[in-house]
Formats: C-alpha cells, sequence, structure tokens
C-alpha cells in the first residue's frame, strides 16, 4: 500500500494564493487592522496632553477620567471629564445616531425595493444596465456638494421657501425643513438610495421566473406569491442592503454638520471634536470603539431576527 | 403598459435622485449671491472666480495627485487580491478577503481616526502622503469589485491554453490575461479617482495643512457669500463626474463583452 | 499538404509507472501504468471523477503527480513544465483567445519560432485549410460557432507539430449531428498526420467509434485496456460491461472447471462449457453470472431453426426504433427481463407484447464473470 506523501507548501495552490494576496493583505493589515487594534487599545488608556500615557482604565467607557499634563516634570491633572457611557451629551448623540440611521435605513430599504423591483421585473434586459447606471450616477458625484445642496434646498431662504412663497402657498418660510433629525434623515436617504437599490436588485434577478410562476399555479394570490415565494428569495439582497446603508450612515460625519444643526448632531461630529479639537485621543477612540459595537449588536439582533422571518415563512 | 404604477414610482425616484444635481448648474449660472427664487438671470461669473483663486488651484492641484496616485496604487492592490480571490484556493482567504473589503462598510470616521492615531503614534508628519495612504484604503475594495467580475468571467483554460503553447505564465500574463482585464483595469483606475477627488473625511483628518478640493470646499460653506462660487465649482466638478464614469462605464461594459461574460449591471 | 507519418510507430509514445495523485486528502490517480504507442488513437474513458481528465492533464504538465513516473517518448516529466513539453491541448471550453482574431489564436504558439512572418503566415494559412477554415482567419474570435471554434483550437495545436495531441472532451458541447461528423473528420485528420492523439471522454460510444485503444478508468483506476472490439465483447468486469453499452446478466452455476474450460449451469440457457477467454474473473465477487449482449440472441420466426442453441421465451415488452425493435423478454424458467435487439429488415414483424416465442443464440458469444 502506498503512503501518502507530504504535500509541498511552496508551489501549491494556497502559496501561490497567499503570495498573490500578500500585497494588499499586507496594507489592509498595516492599515486597517492595525489602526483598529490601535484604537482599541487607546481606549483603555490614559489621555496626556498631546501624548499617550500606557496606564490601563476602564474610566473612558465608564465613569469620570482625568487627562494629565507634564508640569515642571511633575503630572498634574489637566481636565476631567466623563466616560462615554457616563456622558449624558456622548449619551444623547449615541442614541440619536442610532435612531437617525435606523429610521434612514427603514426609509431608504422600503422606497428602494419598488425601484428595484422595476427595473428587475419590468424593464427589458438589454436597458437594465441604463437604469442601473442612471440610478447609480448622483451616487458618484460629489458627496459633499449633494448635502450642501440640500442645506440650500431646505434653509428658511431656501429653494424650497422661497419657491412656495413665491407661488404664494406658504406666507411664512417652514423651518422645520433644516437644522433637525428631518434634513437629516432626508439628506442620509439620498446619499445612500442606490446603496439599497443595487443589492436588491441582484437577488431580485437571481430569482427563477417559473417559480412566480408556480406560486400562482398552486393557487396563490399575487400579494401572497409576492410575500411567500418573492419576498424570501430577495431577502439576502434586502439583507445586505439594510447592511450597507445601516453601518456607515451610523457614522456619517458631514451630513449632520452641514444640515443637522445643533438638534441633529450625531456621534462623528462629536469623535471629530475629540481629535481634531480636544485632542483627546483616549476618549475619541472609546467613542469609536462604542459606536462600532452598537453597530455590530445591532447588526447581529437584525441577523438574527431576519433569519428567525424565513424560518417562519417557510411553514 | 407593464408595470404602470411601478414605473410611475421609478422616475418619481429618479426626480428626488436628481434634484439637487440638476439645481446645481440653475444656481451657478444665477445672478445672485443667494441660492432662492425668483431666478435674477443668467452670469457667467461665478465661474470666472474660480479662476482667481489661488487657495482654489493648489487644492486642485493636490486632489490631482492625490486622485491619480490612490487610483494607481488601489488598483494595482485590486488585481493582486482579485486575482488572488478568483483564482486560487488558499488558507484564511475569507478572513484576509472580509478584512480588505471593510473598508466598504466601515463609517470612514473610524477609518480615519484609527489612521490618524497610528501615524500620529509612529510620528509620521501628515502629508499629501498620509492622504494618499488613507484613499487607497478607502479605494482598494471598489477595485476589486470592479476588477473581481472583470477575472471571473476569464476561462481558466485560457490561462493554460497560452503555457500549453509554449508561454511562462508571466508571458502567459502578459499576452493573454492583461489584455482580457484591461478594460477592467481603466474602469477601475477612472472610478477610484472619482472616489478619492471626492473623498472628504480621511483628507479632513489626514491632510495636515494642505488642503485637497472637498476639505477646501467644505472650508468655503463657511462663508455664504462664497456659495454661488462652489455651486459652479460643484457643476465643473459633476460634469466630470458624470464624464469618468460613463467612460469607466463604457470599459466595463466592452470587457464583458470581450470575455463573453454576462452583463450583471452596476458597479457594486 | 505534407502529412508527417510517425518515424517510430508502434513504438512507446507515453509510459506511465504506478502514477498516484492526491488532492489533499482524496486519492485521485491511484496507481495508473499504462503505454500509449506513438501513432495510437488512444481514448481515456470513464464516469465524471474517475480520474481521465486528472490523467491527460498529468500529460500537459498542468497537474503535478504526487508519486510515480510520466515519461514522453522516453523522458521523465517530472520536472519539465508545461510550457516545454512536446504535447498540445484542445480544450474541453476550446480556450479560444477572444480578444484575438482566428489568425492570431492559430498562430500563438508561433511567437518564438524563428522563422520569417511571410514562412509563419504561411504555416497558419496551412493549419488553416487543413481543418476546414480556409479563409476564416482575419475573423474576430467571438463571431465562430462551436464546431468552427473547436476547429481553431485544433489548428492552433497542431500547427506546432507535437508529439502528442491531447484532447478533452472536445465534442461534448456540439449538438449530435456536428459531434458524428467531427468524429470522423478526427479520425481522418488523425491518419493524416500521424500525430498521438490522447482523447479523454465519458461518451462510450464515441470512444469506440475513434479509438486504436481505449483505457476503461473507474475511481482513479485503469479497469481495462483494449482495444474497442476486445473492450465490447470481452469485458473484465460486470462494471466495464455496464459501461459500454448494454449487457444482460443471468445468475449462473459453475460445476465444473476442466483445463480452464468451465462448465456452467444458468437457468434459461440450461447446461453448457465456456473456453477461458470467455471467462472474466472479477476480484472478492462471489457469485457468478453470465453475460451477454442485446444482439448476441435472435428471435426465431416461424419456421426458423437456430444454428447453434434455443430457448423459449416470452415478449414481455416493446420498443420501436425505426432500424430496430427493442424487446424485453423472459427466458423460459427466468423471472427476470433481458433485452434483446433485431434489426426490422423489410418483411420481419414486430412481436407484440405477451407473445411465447423462441429465441437462437450461441455459447461463443457469452462472456461468464466470476
Amino acid at each position: 500500500m502506498q503512503s501518502k506523501p507530504k504535500v509541498r507548501f511552496w508551489g501549491s495552490e494556497a502559496a501561490n494564493g497567499l503570495l498573490m494576496i500578500s500585497p494588499t493583505a499586507i496594507y489592509a493589515i498595516l492599515l486597517l487592522a492595525a489602526p483598529l487594534a490601535m484604537i482599541f487599545a487607546y481606549s483603555f488608556m490614559t489621555d496626556g496632553y498631546l501624548k499617550i500615557i500606557p496606564e490601563f482604565q476602564l474610566c473612558n467607557y465608564f465613569g469620570e477620567c482625568h487627562s494629565y499634563k507634564d508640569v515642571n516634570g511633575a503630572r498634574s491633572v489637566a481636565q476631567t471629564y466623563r466616560g462615554v457611557w457616563s456622558d449624558p451629551l456622548a449619551l444623547t448623540l449615541l442614541w440619536r445616531s442610532l435612531v437617525i440611521s435606523l429610521v434612514v435605513t427603514a426609509t431608504t430599504v422600503l422606497l428602494a425595493f419598488p425601484v428595484a423591483y422595476f427595473v428587475s421585473f419590468y424593464v427589458a434586459p438589454s436597458k437594465k444596465s441604463l437604469w442601473l447606471f442612471l440610478i447609480t450616477i448622483p451616487f458618484w458625484t460629489s458627496y459633499l456638494i449633494r448635502v450642501f445642496l440640500w442645506k440650500v434646498i431646505l434653509g428658511t431662504g431656501g429653494v424650497i421657501n422661497s419657491g412656495l412663497l413665491e407661488i404664494g402657498l406658504i406666507s411664512e418660510p417652514i423651518t422645520w425643513l433644516l437644522y433637525n433629525a428631518n434634513s437629516v434623515v432626508i439628506t442620509l436617504a439620498h446619499a445612500y438610495a442606490p446603496f439599497a437599490i443595487l443589492p436588491i436588485f441582484v437577488s431580485l434577478e437571481k430569482i427563477d421566473r417559473s417559480f412566480l410562476e408556480a406560486g400562482r399555479d398552486l393557487g396563490e394570490s399575487p400579494f401572497m406569491t409576492f410575500w411567500r415565494v418573492t419576498l424570501p428569495l430577495a431577502m439576502p439582497g434586502v439583507v445586505s442592503a439594510v447592511l450597507i446603508v445601516f453601518i456607515p450612515t451610523i457614522g456619517d460625519y458631514v451630513t449632520p454638520n452641514l444640515v443637522g444643526g445643533p438638534e441633529g448632531k450625531m456621534v462623528a461630529n462629536l469623535i471629530e471634536l475629540n481629535y481634531k479639537k480636544l485632542d483627546n485621543y483616549t476618549l475619541g477612540s472609546a467613542l469609536a470603539i462604542s459606536s462600532m459595537a452598537i453597530v455590530m449588536a445591532v447588526s447581529l439582533l437584525f441577523l438574527f431576527l431576519n433569519r428567525r422571518f424565513l424560518k417562519g415563512n417557510k411553514r | 403598459m407593464k408595470g404602470g404604477w411601478f414605473r410611475g414610482y421609478t422616475i418619481a425616484y429618479l426626480i428626488f435622485l436628481y434634484a439637487p444635481i440638476v439645481l446645481l448648474p440653475i444656481f451657478a449660472f444665477n445672478n445672485s449671491t443667494t441660492v432662492a427664487f425668483p431666478l435674477n438671470g443668467f452670469t457667467t461669473l461665478w465661474f470666472g472666480k474660480l479662476w482667481e483663486d489661488p487657495a482654489l488651484h493648489r487644492a486642485l492641484s493636490n486632489s490631482l495627485i492625490i486622485g491619480i496616485s490612490a487610483a494607481v496604487i488601489s488598483t494595482a492592490l485590486g488585481v493582486f487580491a482579485s486575482r488572488a480571490s478568483t483564482r486560487y484556493a488558499f488558507p484564511f482567504k475569507g478572513g484576509l478577503m472580509g478584512l480588505i473589503m471593510l473598508p466598504l462598510v466601515l463609517p470612514d470616521i473610524i477609518l480615519a481616526v484609527a489612521l490618524l492615531t497610528v501615524l500620529l503614534g509612529i510620528g509620521t508628519p501628515l502629508s499629501l502622503m498620509t492622504v494618499i495612504l488613507g484613499h487607497v484604503l478607502v479605494c482598494t475594495p471598489f477595485s476589486i469589485a470592479i476588477l473581481s467580475a472583470s477575472f471571473q468571467s476569464l476561462d481558466h483554460s485560457l490561462e493554460e491554453a497560452a503555457y500549453d503553447l509554449g508561454e511562462t505564465p508571466i508571458s502567459a500574463f502578459r499576452l493573454v490575461i492583461l489584455p482580457l482585464v484591461l478594460p477592467g483595469i481603466i474602469s477601475s483606475l477612472l472610478i477610484t479617482f472619482t472616489i478619492s477627488l471626492d473623498e472628504f473625511i480621511m483628507a479632513f483628518f489626514l491632510a495636515g495643512n494642505e488642503n485637497t478640493l472637498p476639505v477646501y470646499i467644505f472650508g468655503q460653506f463657511r462663508f455664504p457669500q462664497n456659495v454661488p462660487v462652489i455651486l459652479a465649482l460643484g457643476t465643473i466638478l459633476v460634469c466630470l463626474s458624470i464624464a469618468l464614469l460613463a467612460t469607466a462605464e463604457y470599459f466595463r461594459r466592452r470587457g464583458i463583452a470581450k470575455t463573453g461574460g454576462k452583463d450583471t449591471g452596476g458597479f457594486l | 499538404m505534407t502529412s508527417e507519418k510517425p518515424t517510430m510507430s508502434g513504438q512507446t509514445m507515453i509510459e506511465f509507472k504506478d502514477v498516484h495523485k492526491y488532492y489533499g486528502d482524496y486519492h485521485a490517480l491511484r496507481g495508473i501504468t499504462a503505454t500509449i504507442k506513438a501513432g495510437e488513437f488512444f481514448s481515456l474513458l470513464g464516469p465524471s471523477g474517475c480520474g481521465k481528465t486528472t490523467l491527460l492533464r498529468t500529460i500537459a504538465g498542468f497537474e503535478g503527480i504526487s508519486s510515480g513516473v510520466v515519461m514522453i517518448d522516453g523522458k521523465d516529466m517530472v520536472s519539465v513544465p508545461a510550457n516545454v513539453r512536446p504535447t498540445n491541448m484542445v480544450f474541453q471550453s476550446y480556450a479560444i483567445f477572444p480578444h484575438l482574431t482566428v489568425e492570431q489564436n492559430v498562430g500563438f504558439g508561433l511567437r518564438k519560432d524563428p522563422r520569417s512572418k511571410a514562412e509563419k503566415a504561411a504555416a497558419v494559412a496551412e493549419a488553416l485549410e487543413m481543418v476546414g477554415l480556409k479563409g476564416y482567419g482575419a475573423r474576430a474570435a467571438h463571431a465562430l460557432s462551436g464546431g468552427q471554434r473547436q476547429r481553431v483550437a485544433l489548428a492552433r495545436a497542431l500547427i506546432l507539430k507535437p508529439k502528442v495531441l491531447l484532447l478533452d472532451e472536445p465534442l461534448s458541447a456540439l449538438d449530435k449531428k456536428m459531434r458524428e461528423q467531427m468524429q470522423m473528420e478526427l479520425i481522418k485528420l488523425q491518419r493524416q498526420v500521424g500525430i498521438t492523439f490522447i482523447l479523454v471522454t465519458h461518451d462510450q460510444e464515441e470512444a469506440l467509434v475513434m479509438s486504436d485503444r481505449i483505457a476503461v478508468m473507474f475511481e482513479g483506476e485503469i479497469a481495462q485496456l483494449a482495444d474497442p472490439e476486445t473492450l465490447y465483447r470481452r469485458p473484465n468486469s460486470r462494471k466495464v460491461a455496464d459501461f459500454i453499452g448494454t449487457m444482460n446478466f443471468l445468475p449462473a452455476e459453475i460445476l465444473s472447471e476442466i483445463d480452464g474450460k468451465v462448465e456452467v449451469e444458468a437457468k434459461g440457457f440450461g447446461r453448457l462449457t465456456l473456453d477461458a477467454e470467455q471467462v472474466s474473473v472479477a476480484p472478492g465477487s462471489s457469485s457468478a453470472s453470465i453475460g451477454f449482449r442485446p444482439e448476441t440472441l435472435t428471435i426465431l420466426f416461424d419456421g426458423q431453426t437456430a444454428t447453434d442453441r434455443e430457448s423459449r421465451a416470452e415478449v414481455v415488452e416493446v420498443v420501436y426504433y425505426g432500424d430496430m425493435t427493442y424487446y424485453d423478454i423472459k427466458l423460459e424458467g427466468t423471472t427476470e427481463p433481458m433485452r434483446l435487439s433485431m434489426r426490422n429488415v423489410f418483411g420481419r414483424p414486430v412481436l407484440d407484447i405477451g407473445t411465447q416465442t423462441r429465441v437462437a443464440w450461441s455459447p461463443g458469444a457469452l462472456v461468464l464473470f466470476r
């Protein structure tokens, strides 16, 4: 009986693959994984003025924290601040960010579904890429200027108000359009629309049309066919749409900054404040880690609920 | 008419999507410092002002340097990663690809502060170079998404046929694989350049004392009298983006047609 | 047209010695030992996953082997990469370079050829004419039909005058008519150029039609290596018999064995004696059975008598195929229906289900598996 020879590593497929991916992988490890690990570590350290004191503590998350500076070689307290989960302001912003991005996600995905459905089911195959191209173009055109335009559109002296005043529909400018959570939701829903449409479209495209005919053939109404056949099959696309909109919106900086006003500020603005203005990297890191933790927890909860929905639907 | 209700809805949706972009040129040519109706007459004054601002020219040249570098580097990294992931099975493949694609979903601000922390931690001064590092991180996943489609539609036996006909792995890559994925590479270069040109957060955190175009624009938002000038600049940028994207889309489709693949639509 | 006659016809071209191949834990080739002669049309036949394509790719150099030896024309190929081996391949997908024209595809392998441009162009034109694509040179590759792509792939490989041409299921993508036409053309082409052809196929009919010799493979091993007629008439195991054509099996009892001659008793056939060459010994099998092909039994119509032996039978199923009629019959004393085929010559009736009839057969056409 022949014994199995030792498999050589060099020259094997595994080695070739690793070698091939190594430039990109090393880049990602050095400039992505390592930095993320570093802010994770920073969030447990002590803030010295413009430097980090490697002393472990949890106060950036809970309780009261001190930052220090050197005065004549001795350490003195420069500032006292509250950890993320003990600071009412940070909690308010985290909560608001979560609520806003959930609302944006729900709005975006619900509004996007019929568009994806239309392009997938009603547009002739040869015209599909044209429609998708039309949908994606606004996404690629200067994010900053698009957000700013919403400010211009929604403001008291802006396009909507001046337009409505001009034609006499209103006599006073509407003020609730800008500088609050509403304007943030509108702007973000606009910005992330293609992100929601494309994954749903892709999963709708994969559905074998004969399944739907089978559903009808077996005596289901169009709506029940949609509910029991189309929607479960499109679910993977809906899931990626939800995640791909939800995760980045929670950390959006530009939109709350430009159209949010004091009532619409989000956690990214606080992170920026701590990093750029206050130079408190440890608290900034704790904020970043906390928001990532929230994102991850909500995403996992969503994936879990989705699995329950699909199971319940099988019967 | 098939799908009448859906068609109406989709058209309304597209109007919502395009509304801001359509307003852009209207007010860029409007002869008024305030952005409001009624319109006040046609002018090209605001476009003229763009030529007079040296800070803008500096920001523009910075953005071009960053954009070209980021496009070239991220596309090169994208070629390696998408070739590896479509051609080979290897250990930790899922984990490594997941890490590389992570910037696609991670909020930019988190990437920016993490990178900032490390760069300052090892004492690297902030410069255009550091912005390039950040932009490569953001652009690479998009490059991979585009290039994977090109590499995926490549029949593996084409490469073997080239070996079989006497070519070495390197000459086979040059003579067969490269020409076939070239449209994808061009498309990736254009898209990543567009992304870099448009990227704000990374540049905002990592540029130090330098300005890129978006950072410059962001600074101008504080001055209401400059708004029409920004709209003029925005009009030019949007036209440029659309031109770049249309070219990219043309090359992407040509690449798919060339390798005989099926068009699955879209960049993502 | 120059036809290069093989200089050493009948000599060994390819030799496998105890070749093993593992993919991780999967044992894909399990000790292949075989020789392929120069100028031969050789087929590797087997179901998918049997290792035939893997074996072909070890010749081309696309797969390394885990142990053993692969020799081409007397040289060990272990450390010879695919691009310098004296073999060329026609791929299952044809692998026509989509960005090149037909001419550029056919001339692809001539890049390092020292000949002048004009000479190379003449060689390309000659190769195209040989495969029946004269005048197609300037066409774009993606504008070709399946059959044309296959011809381009053939020309591209043959222009390099390899010692061995490898064909990986080249006809499987074609429709039935086109496939049959290409089979004939390939046979003619092989005779014309005299190059050793090695064909991988899962289609037993294709292998029988085209090959000088066939290796039947199952689960990484060669089950039988023989010429088509031997393979059909004397399969060495029930598995090979089942894979190639249709074979009926009847349980049999061995009564005695004298000088290799075996005396057996089988229900429906009675007592008979078989020659040594009719006996296949399958290792590990406990029960014996008699095997016979559908066409070796003949229905006797009124007034006809058997030249050798005859048995009584009942028709239980009739399938009319135009040129042929297939009957399922039960031989007297048996329960399993046997397949029998009759050519529909003019004036011969087609029997109805339930007809009692007689069949003629000859012990020489039977095979004993034990």
